[in-house]
């Protein structure tokens, strides 16, 4: 979720500052916490069951594959555009003369070394660097809000733009910050007892995606005054940079930043992956495939991988990413709430297999 | 006869060495023959215990009671096993045609060392000893449950020594007793001498970086592991024990952070992580901003690191190979150094690591207050096969950054903290957080 | 498990040697790169490349103690657009020019007044290795001739110009601390004027002084602040730490140091497009320097009197301000951070209002004290 404050949301976001974002943010704040619940208590009635399984027993075999095979397109490129985003912007501010195919391997190595492990590993995994990582968000956030250089009138300002409609594509970017608990359709495998999950989870998500939103759109606007924002193409790295650590050992915000996204970036992109192949996985059983003894099924999977990233990271240019992302999350909302519609039908499935059994 | 074969066939075995004794007593029509090994057992206790005696009892039929009330008597079955006894310092006792074992082994080794690797500032100074029965003797005088279990082994072909496992049978999971069985089963090399053999035979993959069981000698620390749920692992003269199934934090935790008040440990143990990720990053992090972007860190810095590196002729990645190598060498030279040479030894690593090599311009006087940092910080690490791994993943480290720049050396550190938590040691995970809610079974943590 | 790790391990084998081929194209040493302290830019005598740009390199010494006196290296080259200047500087000079740590940057006053402010602005914004917090200011008579100062006094550790606008080294009330960010928002957003220093240097050419301010907006000319301007418009928008007031009213003459300053202001606009503005000060500090004694007990009048001639002043300013047409404390933005934007009047009709605006100065005045002695 605070992923998404470097990738292309804000810069959507603030395209159509004055067409409506605000009251985008606010009803994609109401409409993804709403499907974040329904989402939960459905896998909560199936514990330790990932979706795939789900499907296979309770929908035809043709449904299935084609489900699942678009789902999995689905996941790589979530993780395709975190990767190709990540790219240019080390590019951009980090290491200006590094080749790109370079930069690229050096994110995507250690992801898909990650997306091979088990998921409860991953788990793990996450837990860590966030532990790590926690404080070093928490310090930049408050640096920002404490920051006299922060003019509270912009952010006013923009605030009251909030009587217009909402813009579709604004509340798709919005919507796509709910969308990380699409990853239980993988991740559930760990959850292998009931989890308890009453209105006090429910308000606590609520609240932390209204400040990671109010904090991704308000703070740029702060530093960066309102007219004219979406000329910032970075607008979070040109925020980043405005802030100044006087007294520390690296003066500019902005490689902190950089330093923090690298590892939320890789943590993204490890999980989609790992979601994508574990759905390939269960169309191709692809544990199955061997060659020489050696099961290379997965591999295969993963050399198409990098060969596709490659190849998008060489061809895209800024633009042309902006506007296949914006394409792609507003997709995904017309998808993920139909999602709703196939848990019904699973659930009725379920029980009548339960009852076989 | 049964007893007349058997010394035949013991003869004939030993018959190349003339350490082996054959005695034969007779008195007042009582006969007895002894066997034994002249330099394994313990003239005294043959002394007092049967040549004494013998000549002191009525009759052969008392002699024969008494012997097997003895507490060093044990059973016998085969040839092989009396074999086998007699190379472990017992006598064989023949009366009236039958045979008797008696355990009275001279032993010297039984005294507790005191502690030389892991020394703390209070409580106990005494370690294990090099022989497996006085260790086991310490560790249940310190571990007061009836579900302590031992089990006994003997590995090594050639050397035939006891392997003893002990663990307490409540808290252990069944599965790690299981793997840990099984893979003992299959060690069958001809040498054993130490557990550190053991701990690689024991694990598959010799490949990897990370110690996979923890090697302890204090007797505390085995308590504390006993009672976590490991199982130990004991060879006989070897005064280290090996533990297992391990993770990651155990490897950071001293017994010392139970003695002091919370926070104390915690800033000890605050301390300690700093020095680990010090240790790990710290070279990389200069490779990586002297030569790809240097303005990460602030101005007056970047200068400061400019002005220092003024006249040095390498470029930086190998500036500080040529620094840490070098202090890789005293690290392992001074491992081995007589006691009167070892004034020498740190008079040419201070001078010529410190001031020579900067006064020189070989090496920038930054760098070699950075290796002289990750040469203590790599010691804060309480155990010291973690700190091999970390030195040898501090080089890995370093040649990452030379090729990929900052990036590079942030993924390297992804790609580390992946491996670890990938690794299994006997079927736990070995990187994981632990919280409060989860039952911590394999953990050393008390709090 | 053990399938998995030798699958793994076979694939990084595979890559390394991949990737070792594609290394070895970033890898600079420190000692190849320069690092730029400064950029002044100015309007050169050539017509054909009206950008003149100085850079100002740092010599980095390997001992501060042995040798305190900073070397600095120049250089200056025309140019028709900035990047093009720069393009040719790097021919110039034998080592890799490094932008990230220069944090000053000083724009000649013909430049200025040239009004060639968006498109240095876009030069400073679209590379990325220019900090964004690097301070803006103005030279007088030009910016080469400041940057090619080095003051008495300065040490190699820290050029001293910087001391002047970090907030850490003199916090004086006549500076204006003017950040890259900051120039870029004022300048496109129309509700708040950009506020810049001015740096002169003095007779004797060994010290800079910055006590003046020029005002930019779109469309006008540049306005010069004088020093006492300068101050009442950081005093007015919070930025001085502490500011001394010297008051002359009935015979008394006393100077009131005031350390904390608050102001905050409001704007109304009312039906008939009449701009009223509510701006409330409160001064609370203390009496540094007296040319009589001066009683405890005599607080309260005193801070009548210093509420009367600060009012007096700042109202002096501030019409001046709105006479002309200059809005440097933005109270357009203001208008706007409280007002729906379906319902706020366009930007002529504020312009128009704005001459005949009214404001209201409250000035809450807070002596604590006389100082140590009465």
């Amino acid at each position: 979720m605070i992923a998404n404050i470097i990738a292309s949301v804000p810069a959507i976001l603030f395209h159509f500052h004055k067409e409506g974002s605000v009251s985008a943010i606010i009803l994609a704040i109401i409409v993804g916490t709403i499907l974040i619940t329904m989402y939960t208590r459905f896998f909560n009635s199936f514990p330790g069951m990932t979706l795939p399984e789900l499907l296979k027993n309770t929908t035809s075999k043709w449904f299935y594959k084609s489900f699942v095979f678009f789902l999995a397109i689905v996941w790589f490129v979530a993780g395709l555009i975190t990767l190709v985003t990540f790219t240019f912007l080390l590019i951009r501010f980090l290491t200006p003369e590094m080749p790109i195919i370079q930069i690229c391997l050096t994110i995507m190595i250690p992801a898909l070394f990650g997306s091979l492990m088990k998921t409860e590993r991953i788990l793990y995994t996450l837990e860590i660097l966030i532990l790590i990582g926690f404080p070093i968000i928490v310090f930049v956030f408050y640096k920002a809000y404490s920051s006299d250089k922060l003019e509270w009138a912009f952010v006013k300002d923009a605030a009251l733009y909030f009587n217009q409609l909402p813009n579709l594509h604004a509340f798709s970017a919005c919507f796509y910050l709910f969308l990380g608990v699409a990853n239980l359709f993988i991740f559930n495998r760990f959850f292998t007892e009931k989890q308890n999950f009453n209105w006090k989870n429910v308000l606590f998500i609520g609240l932390l995606s209204t400040l990671a939103l109010f904090t991704t759109y308000f703070i740029p606007i702060g530093f960066n005054g309102l007219d004219h924002i979406e000329e910032l193409v970075y607008p979070w790295i040109s925020t980043s940079d405005s802030l100044r650590m006087d007294f520390f050992l690296i003066e500019r915000v902005l490689f902190v930043f950089l330093i923090l996204y690298v590892g939320i970036a890789f943590l993204s992109i490890m999980i989609h992956w790992h979601v994508s192949l574990e759905f390939f996985n269960s169309i191709f059983n692809l544990e199955k495939v061997k060659f020489k003894g050696i099961a290379i099924g997965k591999l295969i999977v993963i050399l198409l991988y990098v060969g596709v990233s490659l190849f998008f990271v060489r061809k895209l240019n800024e633009y042309q990413l902006f506007l296949f992302t914006s394409l792609f999350y507003d997709m995904l909302i017309i998808f993920f709430p139909s999602m709703l519609l196939l848990f019904f039908f699973i659930k009725r499935g379920m029980k009548n297999v339960k009852k076989a059994k | 006869m049964f007893a007349t074969e058997t010394i035949n066939w013991l003869n004939e075995q030993f018959k190349n060495t003339n350490e082996f004794i054959q005695k034969n007593i007779d008195y007042e029509n009582k006969h007895i023959q002894l066997l034994y090994m002249k330099s394994l057992i313990s003239s005294d206790m043959l002394q007092t215990l049967i040549i004494k005696p013998f000549f002191e009892m009525a009759s052969v039929e008392q002699f024969k009671i008494y012997l097997q009330a003895l507490p060093q008597f044990q059973e016998v079955q085969t040839k092989e096993e009396i074999q086998l006894e007699v190379m472990n310092g017992n006598v064989v006792v023949v009366i009236q045609n039958e045979v008797y074992l008696l355990d009275i082994r001279l032993v010297n080794n039984d005294k507790p060392n005191s502690t030389s690797v892991e020394t703390t500032i209070n409580g106990s100074q005494l370690a294990l000893s090099d022989n497996i029965l006085t260790n086991i003797n310490i560790i249940r005088s310190n571990y007061h449950q009836p579900s302590l279990c031992v089990e006994y082994f003997v590995k090594g072909e050639v050397n035939q020594h006891k392997v003893a496992i002990v663990y307490d049978k409540n808290k252990i999971k069944s599965e790690v007793l299981d793997l840990i069985k099984k893979k003992l089963q299959k060690v069958d090399k001809q040498l054993i001498t130490s557990t550190n053999e053991l701990n690689n035979f024991l694990n598959d993959k010799r490949f990897t970086l990370f110690p996979q069981m923890i090697m302890t000698e204090r007797p505390d620390r085995i308590v504390y592991n006993l009672a976590g749920g490991k199982v130990i692992l004991l060879v006989d003269g070897d005064p280290q024990s090996l533990a297992a199934p391990v993770v990651f934090f155990d490897f950071m935790t001293t017994i010392e952070d139970n003695y002091h008040t919370f926070f104390i440990s915690l800033f000890l143990k605050i301390l300690r992580y700093t020095g680990l990720f010090l240790s790990l990053l710290l070279p990389a992090l200069y490779v990586g901003v002297s030569s790809f972007t240097p303005e990460v860190f602030r101005s007056e810095l970047a200068l400061t690191i400019a002005g220092s590196r003024v006249g040095v002729p390498f470029s930086s990645f190998v500036e500080v190979l040529f620094m840490l190598f070098f202090m890789e060498l005293l690290l392992e030279a001074s491992i081995r150094l007589p006691k009167a040479v070892s004034a020498t030894a740190t008079t040419v690593g201070g001078l010529i690591l410190g001031t020579a090599v900067t006064e020189a311009s070989l090496a920038s006087s930054i760098m070699v207050i950075i290796v002289s940092a990750v040469a203590i910080s790599t010691f804060v690490i309480p155990v010291n096969e973690m700190a091999f791994s970390i030195r040898v993943v501090r080089l890995l480290l370093i040649l990452i950054t030379s090729f990929l720049g900052l990036a590079g050396l942030l993924l390297g550190f992804f790609s580390l903290i992946m491996y670890l938590v990938n690794m299994s040691s006997f079927g736990e995970p070995y990187l994981k957080l632990y919280t409060s809610s989860e039952n911590k079974k394999s953990s050393e943590e008390k709090t | 498990m053990l399938k998995r790790q030798s699958k793994t391990k076979i694939f990084f084998l595979s890559l390394i040697p991949f990737l070792m081929l594609l290394s070895g194209c970033e890898f600079k040493d420190i000692d190849k790169d320069v690092f730029v302290s400064m950029i002044a830019i100015d309007k050169s005598s050539d017509n054909d490349k009206p950008y003149k740009i100085t850079l100002k390199f740092y010599q980095p010494t390997s001992s501060y103690k042995e040798a305190p006196e900073p070397q600095f290296s120049y250089l200056t080259q025309n140019g028709e657009s900035l990047s093009e200047a720069i393009r040719l500087m790097e021919s110039y000079i034998d080592k890799e020019i490094e932008f990230g740590h220069s944090k000053l940057i000083v724009i000649g006053e013909d430049l200025i007044k040239a009004k060639k402010s968006k498109e240095i602005l876009d030069f400073l914004l679209r590379r990325p290795d220019i900090q964004m917090i690097s301070w803006i200011t103005v030279g007088r008579p030009t910016a080469e001739e400041i940057v090619h100062l080095v003051p008495e006094g300065e040490n190699a550790a820290y050029p001293a110009i910087f001391n002047y606008f970090d907030e850490n080294g003199t916090e004086s009330q006549y500076i204006v601390t003017s950040y890259l960010f900051d120039f870029r928002r004022r300048l496109k957003e129309e509700g708040i004027d950009t506020v810049l220093p001015i740096i002169v240097i003095d007779e004797e050419k060994k010290h800079f002084k910055v006590n003046r301010a020029l005002i930019l907006r779109n469309n006008k000319e540049p306005h010069e602040l004088s020093t006492l301007d300068t101050g009442i418009y950081n005093m007015l928008t919070s930025r001085a730490k502490v500011a001394d007031l010297i008051i002359k009213e009935e015979g008394d003459y006393f100077i009131a140091r005031i350390d904390s300053i608050d102001s905050k202001f409001k704007v109304n606009v009312s039906d008939t497009k009449k701009i009223t503005i509510e701006l409330e000060v409160s001064l609370v500090g203390y009496i540094s320097e007296s040319k009589e004694t001066l009683q405890n007990k005599d607080l309260p009048y005193l801070n009548k009197l210093l509420e009367k001639d600060a009012n007096m002043k700042f109202t002096a300013f501030m019409e001046e301000m709105i006479k002309n047409g200059y809005d440097p404390l933005g109270f357009r933005m203001n208008y706007k951070s409280h007002t729906l934007h379906n319902h706020r009047i366009s930007t002529e009709e504020w312009n128009e209002a704005y001459k005949d605006a009214e404001i209201h100065i409250t000035v809450k005045p807070g002596l604590k004290s006389t100082g140590t002695i009465q």
